[in-house]
């Protein structure tokens, strides 16, 4: 034992004195998932399509359009605004807008007559991506309308004398058709409609990811601003795939050790070679666990979430387990420092994709997201994200554990094997 | 306390240590002395417990190597041939952490560390990282760190190598203390002037096997007196070793890079040959006459000098 802690200590002093490696690697989950809220969270939430709708026909059916991007519904993507035409086009000019809409003259009145009609849509080309949802979303409703328009082409010509001007005031029996002719259609309509085959769900903050685990809590979400809740719905994956990175650096030390030829002279003095390994092992693991307590400092500190503290401490346990053994065993395979750095960063990239690391899992394709159980990395960003946005207890994130602590093991026993034949080998180099 | 008997390892089909036996007696300084490529290398890693010999047995106060390494390698200090430091840490540090993989701790280990810095002349810089030192710097610390837990003796392998000259008599009066102090040391070099002057004993070692093997009086008087005669020139080296071979007083020639060799017998025969070879009219561009040396046992040994 006191050897091993000589040499754990020996390891630990190193790093400290050139910490910039571990600094980085730890940077890294905390820079990656700040960027991206700051780059989709700012002013509270996911930036706004800036649109502006110049209405030359003035028509009921013109001012429903261009309400439409001023409604509660749409108040989330866009910021609509009706304005002159003279206006929209300076604001455009000025960079103030990312698209300008315009509803032509007698666009009501073509609509109600079945006669084609092209709205005119300028996108601000400076402006990224934003024009283009703004595009897409008013070709949407194009489509929208002109379904509509077909499907009630006939009560629309009941109703067309009735919005003219010079008529007189309608009938009640009038009104009861063409509210009579409107149901006809919408019931007609709506058994091939109804219920909709395709819906679109969000589960970025308030629901449980499909697949992972939870239990225990109702929720541990936190109450901050949508920055802080777009930081945690990507910090998990990033911190695991961070980790595993702190984890290769402590690991890759008997690769340095062997190039430095302290490996050849440790092991010319009277000091097993299982204990070397075992020793850089336990660094390994020392660093990991380290590098988990500052990165689940962030969040308490910048995010303000709040989880069970019993099962954080479990699930990271197992987690510093399986990233030991996984290092441990990519070290022990590679027969150079420069192959190892390789296949390590193959590997940790590849599970960084394929486990959720960079997207989240339901985001990923079918075959991705069945192959994805493979890589430890799923199973601790699945246990982070259960404990970070269902508030699992020790219970919820039970199983992502075990399956972490036993990938951990195993590969542990594999890498340990491989590493002391590494280590004789080198030292007899 | 060494008795090294019938070494032999193989990497493939290179057999890189082909049966090697010496024995180093407690307290002497032995050299193992030899061109690169000899195995002086892998015989100092099999003798420091790095590499398991395909054949032999090493004794070391007559416990098997093999058998009790850890016991054996706790008695031994290693210094090799590059220096093996952590550069981030200072030599205090450096030093503190290699006491301690030989069991030393608190007062018995600092004791040792001073002692260890004092030895090779770093004490005034023992606070400094180690990535601050120059080469010389780097090749003392590197033999403390085999000194520091006082082993009973201490394998060097070549730890002048690629140094400046006043790093090396640095290093030199270092193991010359070492070996006054009484502590075994086996000490590798292709330098003919350091096992000259350090060692009491000396086995020349070329392709994997031991040539010669004795103290510097006893291996000169192998050599039987002889000189020898160097030529060099713009001719066919071979050819002049021809003509040259037939003159009277030369009891061998060797040509080899250009330039051939001749070895006479001593007390003027070389003086003589002299005027023999200016006779022959050659296109010589130098010649030089050597005493008897171990350059000139090994060249009579392996019909090549030792630096090339």
């Amino acid at each position: 034992m006191r050897l091993l802690l000589l040499l754990v200590a020996k390891d630990l002093r190193r790093k400290l004195r050139s910490p910039l490696g571990l600094i980085g690697a730890l940077a890294f989950p905390v820079v990656f998932a700040g960027m991206i809220a700051l780059a989709f969270g700012k002013d509270g939430g996911v930036p706004k399509v800036r649109m502006l709708v110049v209405d030359e026909d003035g028509s009921l059916l013109a001012s429903g359009l261009a309400s439409a991007f001023g409604s509660r519904q749409a108040a989330s993507v866009f910021a609509g605004r009706t304005v002159s035409e003279a206006e929209g086009r300076e604001l455009m000019e000025n960079g103030k807008a990312d698209a300008l809409l315009t509803i032509p003259r007698g666009f009501g009145r073509d609509v109600l007559e079945a006669r084609p009609v092209a709205l005119r849509l300028v996108r601000n080309p400076s402006e990224g991506i934003l024009p283009e949802i703004a595009e897409q979303t008013v070709g949407a409703l194009a489509d929208i309308l002109d379904g509509g328009r077909r499907l009630l082409d006939r009560p629309m010509q009941t109703l067309r004398p009735l919005l003219d001007d010079r008529a007189a005031a309608p009938a009640d029996a009038d009104v009861a058709a063409v509210s009579l002719a409107f149901k006809r259609a919408i019931e007609g309509a709506s058994k091939l409609v109804l219920p909709p085959a395709i819906t679109l769900e969000s589960d970025l903050f308030a629901t449980s990811a499909g697949g992972s685990p939870s239990g225990g809590r109702a929720s541990a979400k936190p109450s901050g601003s949508s920055l802080s809740a777009i930081f945690l719905a990507v910090f998990p994956g990033v911190a695991v795939y961070g980790l595993f990175m702190v984890a290769d650096q402590g690991m890759r030390d008997v690769m340095t050790e062997r190039t430095l030829g302290t490996l050849r002279r440790q092991l010319a003095g009277p000091v097993r070679a299982e204990a070397v390994i075992a020793a850089k092992a336990a660094y390994t693991a020392i660093v990991a666990a380290g590098a988990l307590i500052v990165l689940a400092l962030v969040v308490v500190a910048f995010v303000r979430a709040s989880v069970s503290v019993p099962g954080f401490a479990l699930l990271s346990s197992a987690l510093v387990v399986a990233v030991t053994g996984t290092t441990s065993m990519v070290y022990g395979l590679a027969r150079t420092e420069r192959e190892a750095s390789t296949l390590g960063n193959m590997l940790f990239v590849a599970m960084g994709f394929l486990g959720g690391g960079f997207i989240r899992i339901e985001g990923l394709p079918a075959a991705v997201r069945h192959v994805a159980p493979v890589t430890p990395l799923y199973w601790g960003v699945q246990g982070y994200r259960a404990l970070l946005e269902s508030g699992a207890s020790v219970a919820g994130v039970a199983r992502p554990a075990a399956i972490l602590a036993a990938m951990g093991v195993a590969f542990l026993a594999v890498g340990m094997a491989a590493l002391r034949r590494a280590a004789r080998t080198g030292a007899s180099a | 306390m060494f008795q090294v008997r019938g070494l032999v390892k193989s990497y493939g089909p290179l057999r890189a240590v082909d049966g090697v036996s010496f024995e180093v007696r407690k307290g002497e300084l032995y050299g193992l002395l030899g061109p690169n490529g000899a195995g002086k290398t892998t015989t100092m890693s099999m003798l420091s417990g790095l590499l398991a010999p395909d054949e032999g047995t090493i004794l070391f106060d007559g416990a098997d190597l093999a058998v009790h390494p850890l016991e054996i390698k706790a008695q031994l200090g290693v210094v090799p041939q590059e220096p093996a430091l952590y550069d981030n840490l200072t030599a205090r540090e450096n030093l503190s952490f290699w006491a301690g993989l030989y069991r030393l701790e608190g007062k018995r280990l600092r004791g040792a560390v001073d002692r260890a810095l004092e030895q090779v002349g770093l004490t005034d810089r023992a606070g400094d990282p180690v990535k601050h030192y120059s080469g010389g710097m780097k090749r003392r610390l590197n033999l403390a760190l085999g000194l520091v837990h006082s082993p009973r003796a201490v394998l060097m392998d070549e730890p002048t190598v690629g140094i400046d000259p006043q790093a090396r008599l640095n290093i030199l009066e270092a193991v010359r203390q070492v070996a006054r102090s009484g502590t075994t040391v086996i000490y590798t070099t292709h330098y003919l002037e350091e096992v000259e002057q350090l060692c009491d004993r000396i086995g020349i070692m070329d392709h994997g096997r031991i040539l010669a093997e004795g103290t510097l009086d006893e291996l000169i008087r192998r050599v039987g007196g002889r000189e020898t005669v160097t030529v060099r020139g713009a001719f066919d080296a071979e050819a002049v070793r021809a003509r040259l071979a037939a003159l009277p007083g030369v009891q061998s020639a060797a040509s080899e890079n250009g330039r051939v060799v001749l070895s006479v017998e001593s007390g003027g025969s070389a003086v003589d040959l002299l005027g023999r070879v200016l006779a022959e009219g050659l296109p010589l561009e130098g010649i030089s006459i050597q005493p008897p040396s171990l350059n000139t046992l090994f060249l009579n040994l392996t019909g090549r000098e030792l630096r090339d």
